[in-house]
Parts: C-alpha cells; structure tokens; sequence
C-alpha cells in the first residue's frame, strides 16, 4: 500500500513535466462504462505501458438539523489513486485504491484482471465494482455533479461497492452509434453484517466487506445496459445471493437468506440537459425472529439534472464552464413502514475551470423520518473541490 | 471583476448569488417550540446536569444491533424504538406481559413476552393458559416529576375504603424493590415503597425501570442486571447466540439514562380557551378529577429544577377498580386484575403528532379516541363516565377540548 502511495507521489511531482495527455486527440473509442474503469481522463503513461492517475476530494460542511448544528467543519474526503497496465493486446489489468477521511480507511478498490477474448466477451477476475446501478461503475468524485453521492447509492446499496469476484463482460454494437453492454460476475456477495451489524434495522451496505465468503455460496451480479447512441442509456442491474451463513461444516444451522436488489439506471442527454437517474428496490429474507423490526424490502431513488453554461466566462479559463442542477433522493428503508425514509433536495452550482477539475457549492434541505414517522428537518451547505490528477 | 469575467456572466453569477443568500436566509432549520415537545430537558438544569441529559439523551436514543449485544431475546432494539419521540407508543410496539395465578411463571418464560430474537435464538411464544395483559408504552417525560412527588402527597389522595363515599376508592401499590436497587436511590430501601411507575404502578424506582428495560425488553444486561434473559422452552441453549460478554454495558450507562428520564420536561398544555375553561369545570364537576388529579407538588429534591414544583400530570398515581371491561384479570404486584394506575394526561395535545397521525389509548391502546377511553372508564370511574355519557354534545365537546389541550 505505501509503495503504491510513494509511487504516486512520484507521478504527481513527474506530471507538470509529461503534460499528462489531455483528452482532446482524435475521437476516442467511446469507453465501457463512460466514467469506468478504464475511462479516467488525465491517465499518465509513466513506464512504458503503465498508466497512473487519481482523484482527490475535499469537503467544507455545514448541516444543520432542528434547528442545531449538526455538522461544520472540514473533511479530506477522500484521495484515490489508479493505475492501469495494458499488459498485451488481450490482457490488461487496472487497479484503484482509496484513502478516505484522512485515511481512516484505506481500501483495495478495485483490482482486476481483463482477458479480452473478443468485444463481446471479455474475463474479468479480482476485485470488482460491482455492476449495481450506474452509479457504482462511475462514482469518482470529479465525475459526480454534487458534492454527496446519491443517497440511494450510499444508504441502500453502499456505493462504492466492491468485492471480489469472477465473471464476464463484453459489448454489442447496435448500428452506427448504439450498442448493448453486459457484465455478469459471481462474487462473494454481501453477508449477515446487513443485519447483525445493523442497530437501525436492515442496512445493506453494512454486509459489505466480504472478502472471503462468508457461506461458501457466491452471489450473482450484472447489470445490462442498452444504449441507442452516447448520452443515452438505459441500465438493469440485480445481485441475487444467500447472504447468512447457512451451514457449518457441512452442517446446517440456518435457511438459506436471499438478498435480491435490483436498480433501474437511466441517463438522458436533451436540450442541454443531463438528466440521470437510478431506482432500486431491494427484498431481504430476514430470520423470523426479527420480522417487524429488520425490514424485509426498502427502496429509493435519485433522479438529477443538470446543464452546463458560461463555457469561456471566465476570460483567464478559456476552458472553463458552469453548470447548475438540482438532485431529488429519496431512500424508504422499510417499506412496510411509513417512516424510516430520508427524502433530500439538492441544488447545485458548479465551476470547471477544466473538465477534470470541480468546485462544487450545494444547498440542500430534507426531512428525515424515525421509524414513527417523526420528523427531522434537515439543511446543509457543502463546497467541495474535486480533481483528477 | 470586469477583467476576469465576461459581462453576461457578472449578470449570471450575481443572480445566482441571489438565490443562494434567499436559501440562507430559510437555511437554518427551525427547532420546534420548546412546550411542543417531548424531549426537552427541564427548565433550569445547571450545565453538569444538562451536560449529563445530552449523554442520557444519546443511551436513550442507541439502538442495538445483534452484534453489539441485542438479546439473545428482545422485544425492540432501543428505547425510543417504543417510546416515540419520548412519548407514548404505538400498538405494534407494546409489550405482553403473563403470568398464572399470581406466579411469575418463570418456566414458562413469564412474566413478559419476548417475541423477538437474534439469528441462533428461539423467540418466545405464549404459552396457553396462562393470564395476559398487553401494555402499551407510556410517555416517559415528566418521570423526573413523578418521582420527586412527596410520598405524603400521593397517600392523602387515598381512601381505600371509600370513606368519603364517592364511589371512588384509589390505593397505593406497594411494592417491593429488587436487591440491586440501592437504598439511596430513590423507590429503593428494604421492605415495601410506593409504585408509581408503569400501567399497575407497579414500579417503585426509575433506575428499577431502566435496568429491566435494558434487560427484558432490549436484551441488555448491565452490571445491575448481568445475566441474559432466557427462553426456558426453547430447544438451543437462548445466550449461546448472543456472543458479545456480560455485562453490555456499564452501571454509567444506565445511571445516564436514569438521569435523562428524571430531567426530561413535560410539554406545556395548550392555551386555556373560554371552551376549555368550561371543559375544566365540567372535568371536576364530573369529578373526572377525584382520580385524575390535576395537580401535586413535589418535595425537596437533589436537583433544584425538580424540588418543590408544580406537577400538573392530572394523576392521583393510584390505583383503581376499572371495571369489567377494562379488567385484564392479572394481578401485578399487589395490583389486583382490575386495577390500573391512573393515566396522567398531561401530553394528550401532542399525542397524534407522535404517532403519526393515530392516537392510542388506555393501558393496551385500545381506545382511538379520548372519548373512546372515557366511555371505556368502569368500576370505580363508573358515575364520571355515565355523567360524561349524559353531557349535551356541546358540553361533551368542551370536556374533549379540554382534556385533549392538556
Ligand atoms: C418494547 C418496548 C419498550 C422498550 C424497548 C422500552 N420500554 Fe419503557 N415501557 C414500555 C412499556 C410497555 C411500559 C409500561 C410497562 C407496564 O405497564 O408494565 C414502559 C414503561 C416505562 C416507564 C414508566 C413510565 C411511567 O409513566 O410510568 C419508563 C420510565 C420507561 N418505560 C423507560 C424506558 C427506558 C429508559 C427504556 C430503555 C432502557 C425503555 N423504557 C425501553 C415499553 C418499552
Ligand atoms: C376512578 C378513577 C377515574 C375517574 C373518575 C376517571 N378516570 Fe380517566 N382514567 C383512569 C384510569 C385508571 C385510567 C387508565 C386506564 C387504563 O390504562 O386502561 C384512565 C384513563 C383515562 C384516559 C386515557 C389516558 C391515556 O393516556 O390513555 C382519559 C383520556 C381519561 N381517563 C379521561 C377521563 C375523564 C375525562 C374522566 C371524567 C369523565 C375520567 N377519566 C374519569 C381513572 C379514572
């Protein structure tokens, strides 16, 4: 981990000095997953046929709920670093590691081995971001047009989402500009932390962090996108998989518990307008004993739009651009329930002075419900600033 | 500016700027009115004590998960998770109690029902013929109050023999405390003290209160109360499941707790509307307030907020005779199966804003409405309910106002 930390920090000092090749050669081919893996922009070639990169974030916070401040300070977000090596035509492998909130945690986020059998089939093994929703295959800060991620994504389904795994992916070109993308993996899946290790009721992404399977029982992951040309998309993603530990040592001392999510993505490029959106509904098979208080389906969504202005305002950036937008969350952790909900309205304004880089300024207000339904009203400013580097 | 910024979007980005002070200006979420809630700490707490109310508030507030020590058999996760928002709860969160003549039957799992349990443990199931009373939570504000009434105060209301004829016969519970309640401590010593806590009043002292929550209806033991509570019918060893060490947690814990709950504040009643002054009077002259008293004064108190103050909770604390229909035939202490402590209705106004939208009534929430609870009064409420029944709609109205201002 250190070395990686080192070697990045080497990149850094060496970037002024290659000019870090800025995205604007001749058209390039349109990426997997726009924003992916293997769609970092500012990528440096550093040794051959090795690539470095990464993205920083920093957060000023104000929130406030009832009333009193629940929050006002600052935060080292995160600071990510990511590095990819085309090993030979067919054989490529990219890694991703995290150090987020002043390195509290530092994590493998992605780690994977590609085996490019042909456009449509491709073998991907390692360490995974899970195919749930779009937003989980592209999340890097600099990329997200507010400072939080969706609620959606990091209350129910615990973006970022990785985990070790094995499985395919690959692409089907549909006339001149559309196409069809598929990835299906068998991974670890998510284990009974959803629930033991939850005080509030079911929480997914507290079953995170599997890394040896827990049950001897993988999961199964996939999403499948259909997309008629770039700047429009339509995404199904599910995971399904046992996520308690059924048996021991052959022996059985539970049911099998399934965990089903599925989440609809979408993202619509109109009249100027990036409109993206995720919905996902999830069904837990909690143990009897808990029934009526671990809830046994949530859901949610987030749907945001945005549009960018103002590209050259600023006569020192010439390539420098505004954009405003506004993202509506909603998460139902129980759905039997007419509480356990947050419901967050956010508007935003941003400056690039490139594309790569963001400052970020959100206001957003919401409510927050208990399980009986009481309410807490809830308000914030955030500024952040993001960067690839 | 003009050199950095084009003019267009000096005009643009001023807007905005606009905009965002407009959101400043409605940013700061409002915090509701101080008697319009359940948890607010007393007027007049020193900072220690409200220092110590903010840790309680957190405890209070902490749910549990299977790992951090819930159960093995529970039935909810944290204490708010049944006393919403420091108030009363729902149906759906009141808890069983059960027993069989006068035993605790503890072999059977009694004297409460634990339905619910983590992964590797057998929830409880009720067992046949055994006597059952369904409790639902009560508010939890103003116990602080309650406790710090002088003993005198609440003994002078009683007339177990009915000696001053009016039907109306409240008795003190006598109880007897359990050993890990010190002396000191307010509801405890050796030999019996004066309930005045719970449906039956069949709790003496807060720190009694909190430490059997904890463990009967969380699942949490503490250094009061170290052993997990069992399943004595189920077929798997019940603590087995449960892996975190006992105690879960520690006396300081629960000693916080206790002090939030001592120091919660009781709402403010609404304004005393000419309709509600009728109300009032028809309260006493119906004598709805031979038991609902609406006043006591508590005594000298250790904490200056809670000594020698008005406690205006419309209790006697006592217990009464409710006749048949309100009888759940299981005797509590040496609360017989018809008598209930009488509900204090202080709160009524802000009950449905906790419960969202619903009220529910009464010692299992039975009753709707507050005119449902009245016309459920029996027994020894006999003659106030039937006065009640007897009232012109207008003036059954104006006693409705009133009690469901307070
Ligand atoms: C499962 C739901 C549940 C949980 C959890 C729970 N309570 Fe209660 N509480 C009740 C019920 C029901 C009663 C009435 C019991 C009775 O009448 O036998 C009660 C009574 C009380 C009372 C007496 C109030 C009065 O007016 O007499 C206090 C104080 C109290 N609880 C505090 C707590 C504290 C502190 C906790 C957490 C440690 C807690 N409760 C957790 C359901 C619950
Ligand atoms: C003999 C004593 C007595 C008299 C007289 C009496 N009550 Fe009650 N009241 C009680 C008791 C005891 C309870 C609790 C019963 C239970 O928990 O099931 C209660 C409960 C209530 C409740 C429900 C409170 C709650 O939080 O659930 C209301 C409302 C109420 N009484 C109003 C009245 C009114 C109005 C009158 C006069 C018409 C009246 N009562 C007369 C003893 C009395």
């Amino acid at each position: 981990m250190r070395s990686i930390a080192l070697l990045a920090g080497a990149a850094l000092l060496l970037v002024p000095a290659l000019k870090g090749q800025d995205t604007t050669q001749a058209a390039p081919e349109r990426p997997f997953v726009t924003g992916g893996v293997y769609d970092k922009p500012y990528l440096t070639r550093l040794l051959g046929r090795t690539a470095l990169g990464g993205y920083a974030e920093a957060h000023a916070r104000l929130e406030r709920a009832d009333g009193a401040t629940e929050e006002f300070g600052f935060e080292a977000k995160r600071w990510n670093i990511f590095a990819s090596t085309q090993v030979s035509d067919f054989v490529r492998i990219a890694a991703e590691v995290e150090f987020e909130d002043g390195a509290e945690e530092i994590k493998l986020e992605f780690a994977a081995i590609d085996v490019s059998i042909s456009r449509q089939l491709t073998l991907r093994a390692g360490m995974l971001l899970s195919p749930l929703g779009r937003f989980n295959l592209a999340h890097d800060s600099p990329q997200n047009e507010f400072t939080d991620r969706p609620l959606v994504s990091t209350e129910l389904l615990g973006v970022a989402l990785s985990e070790p795994g094995l499985g395919v992916l690959g692409l089907f070109p549909l006339g001149a500009t559309g196409r069809i993308t598929y990835e299906l993996y068998a991974v670890n899946g998510f284990d009974d932390g959803l629930i033991t290790d939850s005080p509030d009721g079911t929480r997914i992404p507290r079953g995170r962090g599997n890394f040896e399977d827990n049950n001897n029982s993988p999961a199964v992951v996939g999403r499948m996108a259909w997309s008629p040309r770039l700047g429009l998309e339509f995404g199904v993603s599910a995971h399904h998989g046992a996520y308690n530990v059924f048996e021991s040592e052959g022996t059985p001392v539970d049911q099998k518990r399934m965990l089903t999510i599925w989440v609809f993505d979408a993202e619509v490029e109109a009249a100027g307008f990036r409109v993206m959106g995720e919905a996902s509904t999830t069904s837990i098979d909690v143990p009897s004993g808990l029934r009526g208080i671990f809830a046994s389906g949530q859901r949610g969504f987030y749907l945001e739009a945005v549009r960018d202005f103002g590209r050259g305002w600023v006569r020192t950036m010439p390539r420098s651009f505004f954009s405003a937008g506004g993202r509506i969350d909603v998460v139902d952790f129980d759905r039997d329930l007419d509480g356990d909900t947050i419901h967050r309205y956010t508007a935003g304004f941003n400056f690039r002075p490139t594309r790569d880089t963001v400052l970020k300024l959100n206001y957003f207000r919401g409510t927050v419900r208990d399980r009986f339904n009481n309410p807490t009203e809830e308000a914030g400013f955030l500024f952040s600033v993001a960067t690839y580097f | 500016m003009r050199r950095f910024f084009r003019r267009r979007a000096t005009a643009v980005l001023g807007g905005a700027a606009v905009v965002l002070a407009a959101a400043c200006a409605d940013f700061t979420t409002e915090a509701p009115l101080e008697g319009d809630v359940f948890d607010g700490p007393l007027p007049g707490l020193t900072p220690e004590e409200l220092a110590a109310f903010v840790r309680g508030d957190e405890d209070f507030g902490r749910a549990f998960s299977p790992a951090e020590g819930l159960g093995p058999i529970f039935n909810n996760v944290s204490c708010a998770s049944c006393h919403s928002g420091d108030g009363r709860g729902r149906v759906e969160n009141a808890l069983t109690r059960f027993s069989q003549a006068g035993s605790l039957v503890q072999h059977l799992g009694g004297p409460q029902l634990q339905d619910k349990a983590i992964p590797g443990a057998e929830a409880e199931v009720l067992p046949a013929g055994v006597d059952v009373s369904v409790r639902l939570p009560p508010p939890v504000f103003g116990v602080g109050l309650i406790e710090a009434i002088s003993e005198a105060a609440i003994l002078a209301l009683a007339d177990e023999t009915d000696a001053d004829g009016d039907g109306i016969s409240g008795r003190p519970n006598w109880v007897t405390p359990p050993a890990f309640v010190p002396a000191m401590e307010p509801g405890g010593g050796s030999g019996p003290q004066l309930g005045r806590f719970s449906r039956k009043a069949q709790v003496s002292s807060l720190l009694q209160q909190t430490v059997e929550a904890y463990h009967q209806d969380i699942g949490i033991t503490s250094d009061f109360l170290p052993i997990e509570n069992q399943n004595p019918l189920a077929g798997s060893p019940t603590d087995a499941a449960d892996r975190v060490a006992d105690p879960e947690i520690s006396q300081s814990t629960v000693r916080a707790v206790v002090h939030y709950i001592r120091t919660l504040a009781p709402p403010a009643p609404g304004a005393d509307t000419p309709e509600r002054m009728r109300g009032r009077a028809l309260f006493v002259q119906l004598n709805c307030s031979g038991c609902h008293v609406p006043q006591l004064m508590t005594g000298p108190n250790p904490i200056a907020a809670l000594a020698r103050q008005p406690v205006t909770l419309y209790s006697d604390l006592l217990l009464h005779d409710m006749g048949d229909d309100l009888a759940d035939n299981r005797p509590d202490g040496s609360a017989n199966g018809r008598e209930w402590r009488t509900a204090p209705l202080w709160g009524l106004r802000l009950m449905r804003q906790f419960l969202n939208g619903d009220a529910f009534l009464l010692h299992d929430g039975r009753a709707r409405t507050i005119e449902e609870a009245i016309l459920l009064h029996g027994g020894e409420a006999q003659a106030a309910r039937d006065g009640f029944a007897a009232l012109g709609p207008g003036e059954r109205t104006a006693v409705l106002d009133f009690v469901g201002s307070r």
